[in-house]
């Protein structure tokens, strides 16, 4: 038994394997990026603009993108200034509730699972549900903006 | 006897599906998309090979097949990415004569909006309120001018006839 599966059974009272769980696991890893992403956003500061990350559809067309000013808005909500993380990037609320749900329903989720056998498959499927539904109100714009420019280019004739 | 199943390819098909999923939501961000692909590519190489493990020895293949499906669509939205950043680069060359043509011809629309045009101010002080209302509509004013000229004509016209008859009368 691992550390984590001792800590897991200590918490919820129930034994679980993570080799044979693969919904645990997944929802592990996805909790553990969520909060790199935050780390990341904490870490790096708005006001000395020191993120690693660069824009690389600017490098390429040398215009700003869709979502440029994401890492700053992401910087600005954690630091409590939400109306100039707006001024960044006006999807960065959104977006980054995104974020912030998922690890809430990672949480949730796994805890559910492990302490309620019996709804175990039924849990699964309304995650993946739910999850999809927000993925797809949450990205919408960038979904659109990505068909228009593509119908643009059809349109065109390039 | 209880039959009991292989369990081979399941991990690779947890990798591929978790992979498949951060690159999902990596290639839908434009700022990144087009690194997407390298995850993207990785997810499917996992979910193949988790999906040829798990055929050979008969093994459930629901993970490495969701896996494999997440990722082609990820890897296709990644490409499209690439695509549109490509497009808009190669016509961006055309972009500097396209804003110029935009700048003259909203140069264009407003000086013909300010000689057509028509001003109001309004000053408010302690209850007085005096109102300035300017027009500059260009037709009217030329219109002006030239009754204001016409005027003009038939008022010196008037003068001349009437110092001749003056002069008639005097000779």
């Amino acid at each position: 038994m691992t550390h984590l599966e001792r800590l897991i059974k200590r918490v919820f009272g129930n034994e679980i394997k993570l080799r044979s769980e693969p919904y645990i696991v997944i929802n592990l890893v996805f909790a553990g990026v969520i909060m790199l992403i935050f780390a990341y956003s904490g870490i790096f500061s708005p006001y000395k603009d020191n993120y690693p990350v660069v824009c690389i559809h600017q490098k390429i067309t040398g215009m700003p993108c869709f979502s440029c000013g994401l890492s700053h808005s992401f910087s600005l909500i954690i630091r409590g200034r939400i109306s100039e993380a707006y001024e960044w990037n006006v999807y960065g609320l959104r977006v980054f509730l995104f974020f912030a749900s998922q690890l809430l329903m990672r949480i949730t989720f796994s805890g559910y699972y492990i302490s309620d056998k019996s709804h175990r498959r039924e849990l699964i499927i309304y995650d993946i549900v739910a999850s999809s539904v927000i993925f797809i109100v949450v990205f919408y714009p960038f979904f659109r903006q990505l068909i228009l420019s593509f119908i643009s280019f059809h349109g065109t004739g390039a | 006897m209880e039959d009991v199943r292989s369990n081979a390819g399941h991990n690779l098909g947890v990798a591929a599906l978790i992979v498949g999923i951060l690159t999902f939501v990596l290639a839908v961000i434009p700022c990144i998309g087009t690194l997407a692909i390298i995850p993207g590519i990785v997810a499917v190489v996992l979910a193949s090979v988790g999906l040829s493990q798990a055929s050979k020895s008969d093994a459930p293949r629901g993970m490495q097949v969701a896996g494999l499906v997440i990722g082609i669509i990820a890897l296709m939205i990644a490409f499209s990415q690439l695509f549109v950043a490509g497009r808009l680069a190669r016509d961006s060359s055309k972009w500097p004569m396209d804003i110029k043509a935009v700048i003259e011809g909203a140069k264009d629309e407003v000086m013909k909006d300010l000689q057509d045009g028509s001003v109001s101010i309004k000053i408010e002080s302690d209850g007085d309120v005096v109102e300035i209302k300017a027009r500059s509509r260009r037709s009217d004013l030329e219109k002006t001018l030239e009754e204001l000229e016409g005027v003009d004509e038939d008022t010196s016209d008037t003068l001349t006839k009437a110092k001749s008859d003056s002069l008639g009368k005097t000779n």
